[in-house]
């Protein structure tokens, strides 16, 4: 009897070691997946993680019974495999609860019944009240909020400092170009005029006068409104095509190639070919984004000193207008986290991105990707040099429109350039080129004008 | 009641024979039959079933019916006709890179000493064995310009050859990864030629190039035909070094052949709005294609002839 009674204990002592605590904790796993493609954003995966941990202390300070564990991945590759992996990912039971990519998917991914919208659950949370006002805006679609702003940035023309000194530019003037730019005193015939100039004069070789991206991306957005487009009719909420502006935008584009200021293969899908001339110093302007600022500083002039490097040698503005006195422009296409529809924790998933939107996350982001903070907190606090001088270009930001078919007037646009720029059709051509594809594509949800 | 017995009786009868007939053959070819219906007819059924719905990113939940007006909004595609053209240049061109080398290598090869011909094989492997993504990377570094690029450097024209001249970047790239397909094949069938042959052929006073011609080429045809066949149907499907390459570029549907921009509707979109539907349409008129070409082959080959016995002994 005693023996019993003594292995009873045993066991129960045995028992009372294996089970866990009296409190016991349930631990929920938040998928989340986020893209860059640039590496240095990589604090997009990982804020979320920091924010877990200080979410689980204080849900353990509640007494909640809940731990949270963020588990997904940080992707590098392109925002084509990633999407088609999300869109799965959406279908399946396996999918993400937390999905970072651009604000403006919102209107597709919300049409599709992807992602559930934010209005009910945001007032519960005090830390999204300090994000910039108009974020909430590009995150608007048929008045509801579908995510939460991870980061914006804007779209600068940089120029090349030392090639504008060798063109015979004083400091003075090179000091006062980006206000020239943003005045509307400097526009996008100016920018050819000087890169002829500097091809005639040798400074720079053929073609190296004004580099745009050479892939697909939204900045063609960007450079078709600031020769006067609009691409979004408020009112009947269609898309809209302005013929007279595509057509200005794609005759500069051509007059640029047969200046031999623009090359002819500039949209070759090789990022290296971009960045490797820009870096070398050989590319007199060139459109690009706040980002690549970090790119370049870590990945392409790192071993030339870096960020003092860059400075020494670029100088960045608003994008020109084409007439004087018109309106500079630069573009914004913040990131945003989405909350699937499918998540089994939508509470906890949306606890979570409050406290990742939190100031000194969000200065981590910023600062180590040259992206922009998205808290007035963060912006007033922030004291980093690049972010600083680049903030004010807020002041002149566009989005793109929230709508479904918005891929499809990008995709034709982006082909009608290519076509152009390429010398395959000639400009008057190419606008109607696209405005056929997209009357074909798009159908009623497009005005042209 | 009785004539019914015997009725059923003698249908049971037949039946039996039937099967025990059919059975065996049956058996074997069973495993074969179940992998094409798994992994061919129901694949095919498949997209011509999603060809007529309207599925797409924004429809991926509910997708619904739309008939043919996947097919009809092709045909309204005015660079359709461009497309095909590229495709057919595209399989032609690479086709008689592909089988022409391979030819070429295969005779080279197997009529130098084998320690020899065995390495320049090996050699011509290189490319097969590679990922397609470092093989275009080389590709890449091969055609940037000066001073990075090889080509430029070597011909001092200073350009990116990638998009001055797609197509020959293209060809090329596929032409010498395939051309190592139809080698090794074209090796094994010369080597199963009897030598008996070249020695009568050597009695009678035959050229190098006369045994090629009224020899060996005459007792390829067969490995001749599958290699094309092969090749053209691979060809017709494959798109992965254009896309790495050209991406379907330089400009308005440059080097974009039929299976690319049927992966660009169907998969692939920067802003994550892929059409699945028009791009199934697409894959479905790809699979016309190919049996149209498949069957197309046999009859210019004729193909019963080629698989009847052998005319020439193997021991």
């Amino acid at each position: 009897m005693r023996r019993t009674l003594v292995v009873l204990t045993g066991v129960l002592a045995l028992l009372a070691l294996l089970l866990p605590p009296a409190q016991a904790q349930r631990v929920v796993v938040i998928r989340a997946w986020t893209i860059g493609p640039d590496n240095p954003s990589v604090t997009r995966y990982n804020n979320l993680v920091t924010a877990a941990e200080r979410l689980n202390s204080d849900l353990r300070r509640e007494g909640a019974g809940v731990q949270v564990k963020v588990e997904g991945f940080f992707d590098t590759t392109n925002w084509d495999s990633y999407l088609r992996r999300v869109l799965l990912g959406f279908q399946s039971n396996e999918g993400p609860d937390i999905v970072q990519a651009n604000a403006s998917l919102n209107a597709t991914w919300a049409e599709g019944g992807f992602i559930i919208p934010l209005d009910a659950y945001l007032p519960r949370h005090r830390q999204f009240a300090d994000v910039v006002p108009s974020l909430w805006d590009a995150l608007k679609y048929k008045g509801k909020i579908w995510g939460v702003p991870q980061d914006t940035e804007a779209r600068p023309l940089y120029f090349n400092k030392v090639l504008l000194r060798q063109l015979g530019w004083t400091e003075a003037q090179i000091a006062a170009l980006p206000d020239r730019l943003a005045k509307g005193d400097f526009t996008w015939d100016d920018v050819l005029a000087a890169a002829r100039e500097a091809v005639q004069k040798r400074v720079i070789e053929a073609g190296k006068g004004y580099y745009h991206r050479p892939v697909n991306g939204p900045d063609f957005i960007q450079w078709y409104r600031s020769f006067g487009g609009r691409i979004f009719d408020e009112a009947t909420g269609r898309l809209v095509i302005t013929r007279a502006a595509l057509l200005r935008y794609y005759t500069w584009i051509r007059t640029g190639v047969e200046a031999g200021v623009i090359e002819r293969d500039r949209l070759n899908n090789d990022w290296n070919r971009f960045f490797q001339p820009v870096t070398d110093g050989k590319v007199l302007f060139f459109s690009g984004g706040t980002w690549q600022w970090a790119e370049m500083a870590q990945l392409w002039v790192h071993n030339k000193g870096g960020e003092e490097w860059l400075f020494a040698t670029f100088g960045y503005g608003p994008h020109p207008t084409h007439v004087k006195g018109g309106k500079a422009i630069t573009m914004s296409n913040p990131q945003a986290y989405f909350v699937s529809a499918k998540s089994a924790n939508k509470d906890l998933a949306v606890r979570l991105l409050a406290y990742t939107t939190t100031p000194d996350l969000d200065a981590k982001h910023a600062v180590g990707s040259a992206h922009l903070p998205v808290l007035k907190t963060t912006a007033r606090m922030i004291n980093n040099r690049f972010l600083k001088e680049v903030s004010y270009l807020l002041n002149y930001t566009t989005f793109a429109p929230a709508h479904p078919d918005l891929s499809k007037w990008q995709d034709a646009i982006f082909r009608g350039l290519s076509a152009v720029e390429s010398g395959q059709v000639p400009p008057a051509q190419g606008v109607e080129f696209v405005v056929n594809e997209m009357q074909r594509t798009i159908g009623n949800q497009l005005l042209v004008e | 009641m009785a004539h019914e017995a015997v009725w059923g009786e003698r249908a049971s009868g037949h039946a039996r024979r039937l099967t025990s007939r059919y059975l065996a053959p049956a058996l074997f070819l069973a495993p074969a039959t179940a992998l094409i219906v798994l992994f061919f007819l129901l694949p095919v059924l498949t997209t011509l079933g999603l060809s007529l719905t309207d599925i797409s990113t924004l429809t991926f939940r509910q997708p619904r019916w739309v008939g043919v007006a996947n097919y009809r909004q092709l045909l309204g595609d005015p660079f359709l006709g461009r497309i095909m053209a590229n495709t057919a240049r595209y399989v032609l061109l690479t086709l008689l890179f592909n089988v022409g080398m391979g030819l070429v290598l295969a005779l080279l090869t197997t009529s130098v000493r084998e320690r020899y011909g065995g390495q320049v094989r090996a050699l011509w492997l290189l490319p097969r064995i590679l990922p397609p993504v470092v093989y275009v990377f080389i590709w890449q570094g091969l055609t940037r310009e000066a001073p990075f690029g090889l080509v430029s450097d070597v011909l001092g024209v200073s350009k990116n050859w990638i998009t001055a001249s797609p197509w020959t970047v293209i060809i090329l790239a596929n032409g010498l990864v395939g051309a190592s397909f139809g080698m090794l094949i074209f090796t094994s069938a010369i080597r199963a030629i009897p030598l008996d042959l070249f020695y009568a052929a050597a009695v009678d006073g035959a050229t190098s190039g006369q045994t090629v011609r009224r020899v060996v080429l005459p007792l390829l045809r067969w490995p001749i035909l599958f290699v094309t066949a092969y090749q053209t149907l691979s060809l017709l499907t494959s798109f992965e070094y254009i896309l790495l390459l050209t991406n379907g570029g330089p400009g308005f549907y440059t080097t974009t052949v039929w299976a690319l921009h049927a992966y660009q509707l169907a998969l692939q979109n920067y802003f994550g709005n892929v059409q699945f539907g028009l791009g199934a349409a697409m894959a479905a008129v790809l699979v016309v294609i190919g049996l149209v070409v498949s069957l197309l082959y046999l009859r210019v080959f004729n193909f019963r002839a080629l698989v009847t016995e052998p005319k020439v002994e193997v021991n």
